[in-house]
């Protein structure tokens, strides 16, 4: 993971990415990557969005735990909220490691963006209904990039898109009153 | 519902991976075509294997399904066709590339003992396990026209498992990743 964001980096096209799926038989399967510049723009562009995924989350769970709501959110609903951000978490750290530092090729990479997360709506219910949305337009927005990277980062882009559509219904079922 | 309907067609007792490899088209080096399309040997080998992977899900649904009642087995009921008929549609694509996918087996051996309702439901959430991997594979290993169908059927293959275990994990079909 690159500890020093100004350092360059480059997407670990082959060599650092196992085929997780019995069948697979080696770096041959994987084609001819494209360009590394677009493939690492469109990781980086995965990564920042998990973080404002993560942010969310956090802004989410400080509103429920700090009261500020008059009908609260209730421990269940803190706990749940707090599983799905661990899984996002998850992706997070498993994108970043698909940027290796250091490598010349990265050019123009430069420090991956902070998220800024607005519009939070500061009623509980709302806000899981925020975050359900979110959720979605993640998923969608990951599943059509499967096209625009390798072989095996569309693998995990494609997982990563299931998981945050299956915290759609999750968070719909999530029972905000304490 | 029934597990044997479906079973009915094939003509020799398999189990799903002898289904996945069974009538590989082509023995040559070339790709199978069709209206144009190319199907490579990576493409008909990780469509054949997803093949296999719904036709085991419907024969397991047949198993989950006489152990539920009400509403889990209409949503058994329900996802067994879903099954079924995404194996009619990898038939076709196969078909169409000049491949086949084999019949599915009479019977498949299942992951455990099922016996109640919960086992029943653990039952669906691994198949749908195992056929999410299948489309993952398809996404990895297939041409670039096979990515989005591997894709959008791993999602909603992740999407019933979650719904059979009732929970959720970072990287359904990747269970290397998640630990």
């Amino acid at each position: 993971m690159p500890a020093d964001p100004t350092r360059r980096v480059v997407l670990a096209a082959s060599a650092a990415l196992p085929l997780l799926v019995a069948g697979c038989r080696g770096t041959q399967v994987l084609g001819t990557p494209p360009q590394p510049s677009a493939a690492v723009r469109h990781l980086r562009a995965a990564i920042a969005a998990e973080q404002s995924m993560v942010a969310r989350y956090q802004r989410v769970l400080a509103l429920l735990a700090d009261g500020r709501a008059a009908d609260g959110g209730g421990p269940a609903a803190r706990a749940t909220l707090a599983g799905l951000l661990a899984e996002h978490q998850d992706h997070l750290r498993q994108l970043r490691s698909r940027l290796i530092p250091g490598s010349p090729q990265a050019a123009g990479a430069g420090p991956l963006p902070v998220p800024s997360v607005t519009g939070v709506p500061t009623a509980p219910r709302q806000a899981i209904s925020y975050l359900g949305a979110a959720e979605q337009a993640a998923s969608d927005r990951l599943l059509g990039e499967v096209l625009q990277v390798p072989p095996s980062l569309a693998q995990l882009f494609a997982s990563i898109s299931a998981s945050e559509a299956t915290h759609v219904p999750v968070l719909a079922a999530t029972e905000v009153t304490q | 519902m029934s597990a044997t309907g479906q079973s009915g067609r094939a003509g020799r007792a398999s189990r799903a991976d002898d289904a996945g490899r069974a009538g590989r088209a082509d023995d040559a080096g070339r790709a199978s075509r069709a209206d144009g399309r190319r199907l490579s040997h990576a493409d008909v080998g990780a469509l054949q294997a997803a093949l296999a992977a719904e036709q085991a899900a419907a024969y397991g649904y047949g198993v989950v399904g006489s152990h539920l009642s009400g509403t889990q087995a209409e949503s058994a009921t329900a996802d067994w066709v879903t099954h079924q008929a995404a194996a009619d549609k990898l038939d076709g694509l196969l078909a169409a590339g000049g491949a086949t996918g084999g019949p599915a087996g009479v019977a498949y051996q299942l992951p455990g003992a099922v016996h109640t309702a919960a086992q029943a439901a653990a039952l669906a959430a691994t198949l749908e396990d195992q056929v999410t991997s299948a489309y993952l594979d398809v996404v990895a290993r297939g041409s670039r026209d096979l990515r989005m169908l591997g894709a959008q059927q791993a999602r909603a293959a992740a999407l019933r498992a979650a719904r059979w275990r009732g929970t959720t994990v970072a990287f359904p079909g990747l269970p290397a990743i998640g630990h």
